[in-house]
């Protein structure tokens, strides 16, 4: 009876201190664990940069629920589009989530052409759309009020098989007005046309990987068995953009490959910064059953930044100009804020969005007091404002005690004034050796000009006193010599007397 | 004591078909030098990974343990003797395991002498200058396998061919006995194992 009393009171006190412990800090918290890769390639536990605001279904703006979106982009003046592929129509949202427009297809010598199966948009500065038209097999480009511009159908080429077939995925298009069409079964690269819609060629090319085994394989078999094996093709891009420079940033899904994010110049030359500790890959630890990043979206967000989207985590990687990951965000799961099949990353102002086709919705995320200071110090360093980064680099410091990325700001900005002494800790701290070496040099040089006449009166006064060691040194022994001389001497003389 | 531990050894670096003829028959070397030498190689080793400057030193400093480097540098020392006694004992070789011992230890001086001072010279070094460290480490190196190399042609008075294919077999051996000797734990776990189930077994039983 009593240890009955006894136990309802301990419960009941139980209950009281749960009640009483202060709520979690869960108003902030995310559904996804965020972290970031230190020197050793260790994921280390960091705070969010983004966190989920709210997610916008077709039916929550009032158009019905989306089918099996493709593709979003966010335009120049802020209008957000939605390839809404599976009910064939492109979406156009205001910054405010009201439906301005719906593109359900065209108007082409009085008849009404509609879009079969859509999946990718571009929307240049103009406000004109243009539309990878996937199953009709071409590119509609289109006024902001939906009037036709032009169409580029199936091109015809000497480069081209006569077989071919147009099946256009993905479109961007440069200042210059070329248009770059990632098409289906297209090893050869990015497919490039000019203003008018003719095939130019081809830029871009992934690189097919060696596999050395497959190889020794083959040097094995016989021909029947060759042409049972695989054929070593190139990989196919799985999304492009564009940014203010006109280079095209594009994105493979080669499991294999080192370099699944591409910035091509003009020319077609990768010219990607990958200066960071490891490779713009995504995740560079991850289960074996789970498998590399799959990177299917690349968005360019400016001031040399770019994100990445990985379909296979359901993960979004940040990377600045010079190949850093700055943040990671995201998640596969069902809670708000995780994916299902993320499609698209765009951005919004400070906010980034993702496109999620398996819960047909989009997910709007905020940046975080640290997501914002990593974003504002990154761009005041591309913009060469190195000083003006450092308070900023403290305060995400402050946040965030492992990111390597502002010790090293801060380490350049401190070079730059000429602190190399100073310098030299933060590089060390972040693990820049690269960076060390430079600031070594000149802070050696500088101990060396500031101290030179004391080292060199040490080492005359050194070479003084070894000098006169020497000297007494051989004095002494000369004097032991003649004494020992003297007495072996006296001794002998002793022998013969 | 002087004669023992600098100049004899000293001596043994530069001019190694001399020293080691010396330390053979003429009873110049001492084990317990060769030992000294071993722990100072240690030493050096620990304050090599420690200590050297920033540029060149990518061990992770949460993972340094002297104890493990200890054991790296001891167990595969002594290793090495064993084997390299167990295959000239076989192949008609003239040294003691004293001996083998001995030429062992005194060929890891170069290692002492260069490593503490390049351990010193490279955190004033800068990235065009690392090249020298590795340049000047990958040649004390070397020249730790010449010694070796001589040292056992002259503690077991083979000729350079022999001597060659003894300390290949040397390193055959040595992969061997580590085998072996997984093995035998091994066997030794599942015996202890067996026989505490056993006991269990019998003291369950009612």
């Amino acid at each position: 009876m009593s240890a009955k009393k006894w136990f309802l009171v301990i419960a009941a006190a139980s209950l009281l201190l749960i009640q009483a412990a202060p709520a979690p800090a869960s108003a902030a918290s995310t559904p996804y664990e965020s972290y970031n890769y230190n020197f050793w390639e260790e994921a280390v536990p960091a705070p969010a940069a983004y966190v989920p605001k709210l997610s916008i279904s077709g039916a929550d703006i009032g158009i019905g629920d989306f089918v099996e979106p493709s593709d979003m982009v966010v335009s120049s003046s802020g209008m957000i589009y939605v390839v809404d592929s599976g009910n064939a129509r492109i979406v156009s949202l205001n910054d405010q989530w009201k439906v301005q427009h719906l593109f359900n297809g065209y108007e082409k010598d009085g008849e009404t052409v509609a879009f079969k199966n859509p999946s990718g948009l571009f929307v240049d500065e103009e406000e004109n759309l243009y539309i990878a038209d996937t199953d009709n097999g071409r590119i509609v480009v289109l006024s902001k009020d939906g009037n036709l511009l032009k169409t580029i159908e199936q091109p015809a080429s000497d480069v081209l098989p006569k077989d071919f077939k147009f099946i256009p995925l993905k479109v961007t298009v440069d200042r210059a007005k070329r248009i770059y069409v990632v098409a289906k079964g297209i090893y050869e690269g990015i497919m490039q046309f000019d203003e008018k819609g003719q095939f130019i060629g081809y830029v871009g090319t992934n690189k097919v990987q060696r596999d050395y085994t497959e190889m020794f394989w083959r040097l094995l078999s016989t021909k029947a068995q060759k042409a049972q094996m695989v054929l070593f093709i190139p990989t196919e891009f799985s999304n492009i953009d564009i940014d203010a420079k006109g280079f095209v940033y594009a994105t493979n899904i080669d499991p294999d490959s080192k370099e699944p994010v591409k910035r091509l110049n003009p020319s077609g030359e990768d010219v990607l910064k990958r200066f960071g500790y490891f490779d713009v890959v995504g995740d560079i630890r991850y289960r074996i059953a789970v498998g590399p990043s799959k990177l299917i979206d690349v968005k360019v967000i400016g001031n040399g930044m770019y994100s990445v989207l990985d379909a296979n985590q359901g993960k979004v990687f940040t990377y600045n100009d010079e190949g850093d990951l700055l943040y990671v965000y995201g998640g596969k799961g069902n809670q708000n804020g995780t994916f299902k099949i993320p499609v698209a990353v765009e951005h919004l102002g400070e906010n980034q969005l993702v496109l999620d086709r398996g819960k047909s919705n989009i997910v709007v995320f905020e940046p975080t007091k640290f997501g914002s200071s990593v974003n504002k110090a990154v761009k005041l360093h591309y913009n060469g404002e190195d000083e003006q980064a450092v308070p900023i680099w403290q305060e995400v410091l402050r946040l965030n005690s492992n990111y390597d990325i502002a010790y090293i700001g801060i380490g350049k900005s401190l070079l730059m004034d000429k602190k190399n002494g100073e310098a030299l800790k933060y590089f060390k701290l972040g693990m820049d050796r690269e960076s060390y070496s430079v600031a070594y040099k000149r802070y050696r040089r500088e101990v060396m000009k500031e101290h030179f006449g004391t080292f060199l009166t040490v080492l005359l006064v050194l070479a003084a006193a070894w000098l006169a060691f020497r000297l007494v040194n051989f004095r002494r022994q000369k004097r032991k010599l003649t004494i020992s001389n003297f007495a072996s001497q006296t001794l002998k003389e002793g022998k013969t007397l | 004591m002087k004669q023992d531990f600098i100049t004899f050894p000293l001596h043994v670096i530069v001019h190694p078909f001399d020293g080691f003829w010396d330390m053979k028959y003429d009873n110049k070397g001492k084990v317990k030098v060769a030992l000294t030498f071993l722990l100072l190689v240690i030493i050096a080793v620990i304050l090599r990974n420690q200590f050297a400057g920033f540029l060149v030193n990518y061990n992770d400093p949460r993972y340094l343990n002297s104890l493990t480097q200890l054991v790296t540098i001891v167990f595969p020392f002594f290793l090495w003797c064993i084997s390299n006694w167990a295959i000239t004992t076989l192949m008609d070789g003239e040294g003691k395991f004293k001996e083998i011992l001995m030429a062992t230890g005194y060929a890891l001086v170069p290692l002492v002498i260069i490593y503490v001072p390049m351990t010193i010279a490279s955190r004033f070094m800068v990235e065009e200058e690392t090249a020298f460290y590795y340049l000047i480490m990958t040649l004390s190196t070397i020249w730790f396998l010449v010694l070796l190399f001589v040292g056992t042609m002259t503690v077991h008075q083979y000729s350079v061919f022999k001597t060659i294919t003894t300390m290949a077999l040397t390193v055959i051996v040595m992969g061997i006995i580590v085998f072996l000797g997984t093995l035998v734990l091994s066997m030794l776990q599942q015996m202890a194992d067996f026989f505490i189930n056993i006991y269990r077994e019998l003291i369950f039983r009612t």
